[in-house]
């Protein structure tokens, strides 16, 4: 089942505005799943390929499982309106985050702070978590699923 | 780091203050990550988690049993991961319907009966715990233990002896209402409580008392089954919801794309609330003996994490004993009251404070299609106490009368007041306050038991329609 296009577009846009939660979930080669959370996410206008960014002191398993499965989804979530779509593909490469692109990790979590302040979360609450150093997860997006709860959770976007 | 506790030390994570995340994969390890809703701690081995949809990761389940969940402490945010091993779903029994009833309550507030519900409680097997570290920076700095449950221990007998005395002194239902909502303050420090009686004719629960409101809210109804006051009436469960308006917010994303889907018709409307704009916490236990339902006891909070697990146990007992107090009240036997009613001697009555000269004239029209009085075009009662209130109104400007007795209340046919279990006591209660909050210039003062005094400033003007 596939959704119509407005509705596609409309939230692979909402994946790239700033202010959203972002969990990885990848598996191990015993098919054992794992999850992880990502700080920032950066993405092509298309969502064809993405970065994600993962706490180094975090993620470590989740960085095993790519180096043997390659397998990964990504859900980004808006928290105060729940909007959600999810990115499943292969990972390309991860790395270490390299300096110039801290200042983007730090912007994200800074606005993934003001967006749960709106919801009751203390902005130094989520500045307290684990953003950097960081790995950059690089992924190719094969396909896209709305996420968001309800009757069309699930439904394909791309 | 695997976690060297028990699960049962991590039981807050299990509130849902913060949502929690599942990772599974289908039978060819494509993984999937979603939040769910609930995760219930069955016991030191298993948790179960909510169903609501038949969505990927309920089919990836049967194809692949391993998940993992990622929970976090919601004082502390500390992560911990659950690695799982599917075991079974379960469609009914204690853990569905204990899993169900939050969820119920949620849908029917949020006008979404049978949209939004459990498909299933799955049970699994905890497998291992890690501990997530280097998850934080640096600790919040009002990280600690929780103090309910120290606060909550040390008063927890003394609490239920007050409780239990004032119940049984009370001498009338306003007194014990009131004594009750007093103590669990003085106790529990609950500052936002009503109670709500069941009204077994019109299905519906109304609040006679309240404490912690700006406006008192006595009067406002609430119908056996919708919302949470009316799902915890319906089930006779004690309810405690934790991040309230974090479910509301959750159950609201599903309204909207079910309104996207099947349109705006399809569903129900939003129920209203009483209480607390904000509240982040509810705690709403049934008031019942044996099956029979007598009210529901409310408790709101606009911390998240104000009600404990200890909370819940406890006020259970507390308001059985609330139950059996008010069930005294209402069914004391007819006779009884009657006899107790004429044998007892007037009791003084308080100073009635005139309107300040200048005053303007209140007008109260009685609506008889509605069975509804408004002072001045502002709604005031309805139902039996509005009939009360038009009777003694009438006669007092016929007679001069200002003396009346519960007594000829029964005996006359208009007010259509049940032969048993009139309640008069309680439509009573309403009216007085009601009549404090919306009309001060008329009063209804007991002078003894089963007698009151009817008060009004002269400038009262009587219309029927």
């Amino acid at each position: 089942m596939t959704s119509n296009p407005g509705i596609a577009s409309d939230r692979i846009q909402a994946a790239l505005e700033t202010g959203t939660s972002i969990f990885v979930g990848t598996i191990d080669v015993n098919m054992s799943p794992l999850c992880c959370r990502a700080i920032a996410l950066r993405a092509d206008e298309r969502l064809e390929t993405a970065t994600v960014y993962v706490p180094i002191s975090t993620s470590r398993d989740t960085l095993c499982n790519l180096a043997t499965t390659r397998r990964i989804a990504v859900v980004v979530t808006k928290p105060i309106e729940h909007i959600s779509v999810q990115l499943k593909g292969t990972s390309r490469t991860a790395r270490l985050a390299r300096d110039d692109e801290e200042a983007f990790v730090r912007s994200r979590l800074d606005w993934l702070a003001e967006a749960l302040d709106r919801i009751g979360v203390p902005r130094r609450v989520t500045r307290s978590l684990a953003h950097w150093p960081a790995f950059a997860i690089e992924m190719d997006v094969d396909q896209i699923f709305e996420q968001t709860p309800g009757p069309r959770a699930g439904t394909r976007l791309r | 780091m695997t976690f060297p506790g028990k699960l049962s030390d991590l039981k807050r994570c299990f509130q849902g203050v913060v949502p929690s995340i599942i990772t599974t994969s289908d039978g060819q390890g494509v993984p999937n990550v979603t939040f769910i809703s609930q995760v219930h701690y069955v016991d030191d081995r298993h948790v179960a988690l909510s169903c609501q949809f038949f969505n990927k990761t309920r089919r990836n389940l049967d194809e692949n049993p391993l998940a993992c969940v990622e929970v976090w402490e919601p004082v502390t945010l500390q992560a911990y991961r659950l690695h799982l091993r599917f075991l079974r779903s379960e469609k009914s029994g204690p853990l569905f319907d204990m899993m169900a009833l939050r969820i119920d309550a949620i849908a029917s507030h949020t006008g979404m009966s049978g949209v939004f519900r459990l498909i299933a409680a799955d049970v699994f097997e905890v497998k291992s715990v890690d501990v997530v570290e280097g998850f934080l920076v640096e600790l919040p700095a009002d990280a600690g233990a929780e103090p309910v449950s120290i606060e909550g221990l040390r008063s927890e007998v003394r609490g239920l002896q007050f409780i239990s005395d004032r119940v049984n002194r009370a001498p009338d239902l306003e007194t014990l209402l009131l004594n009750v909502l007093e103590a669990l303050e003085e106790y529990f420090q609950f500052s936002h409580t009503s109670v709500l009686l069941f009204e077994e004719a019109s299905q519906r629960l109304v609040t006679l008392a309240s404490r912690g409101y700006g406006e008192s809210g006595v009067g406002a109804e609430v119908a056996v089954g919708h919302g949470v006051i009316g799902t915890v009436a319906r089930e006779r469960r004690v309810l405690r919801l934790t991040n309230f308006e974090a479910d509301l917010h959750y159950a609201r994303a599903i309204r909207r794309e079910a309104e996207a889907q099947r349109g705006r018709d399809a569903l129900q409307m939003e129920v209203p609330l009483p209480g607390l704009p904000d509240a982040q916490s509810v705690l709403a236990i049934p008031l019942a003996i044996g099956d029979r339902l007598i009210g529901v006891l409310s408790a709101e909070d606009r911390d998240p994490l104000r009600f404990g697990e200890w909370h819940e146990a406890y006020l259970e007992i507390v308001g059985n004993q609330i139950a059996l107090g008010i069930d005294r009240m209402l069914n004391r036997p007819e006779d009884n009251v009657e006899q107790a009613e004429q044998n007892e001697p007037a009791r003084p009555v308080p100073a009635f404070k005139p309107a300040p000269a200048g005053t303007k004239r209140r007008m109260l029209t009685f609506y008889k299609s509605d069975d509804a009085i408004f002072v001045d075009d502002e709604y005031l009662i309805r139902n039996v106490p509005a009939r009360i209130l038009w009777k003694v109104l009438r006669e007092s400007r016929r007679t001069g009368r200002t003396e009346f007795s519960n007594r000829e209340l029964r005996l006359d046919a208009w007010l259509g007041l049940p032969p048993v279990k009139a309640n008069l006591e309680s439509r009573l209660i309403l009216l007085r306050q009601r009549l404090r909050e919306k009309c001060p210039d008329i009063e209804i003062t007991p002078s003894g038991r089963g007698r009151f005094s009817l008060r009004t400033c002269p400038e009262i003007e009587l219309t029927e329609r």
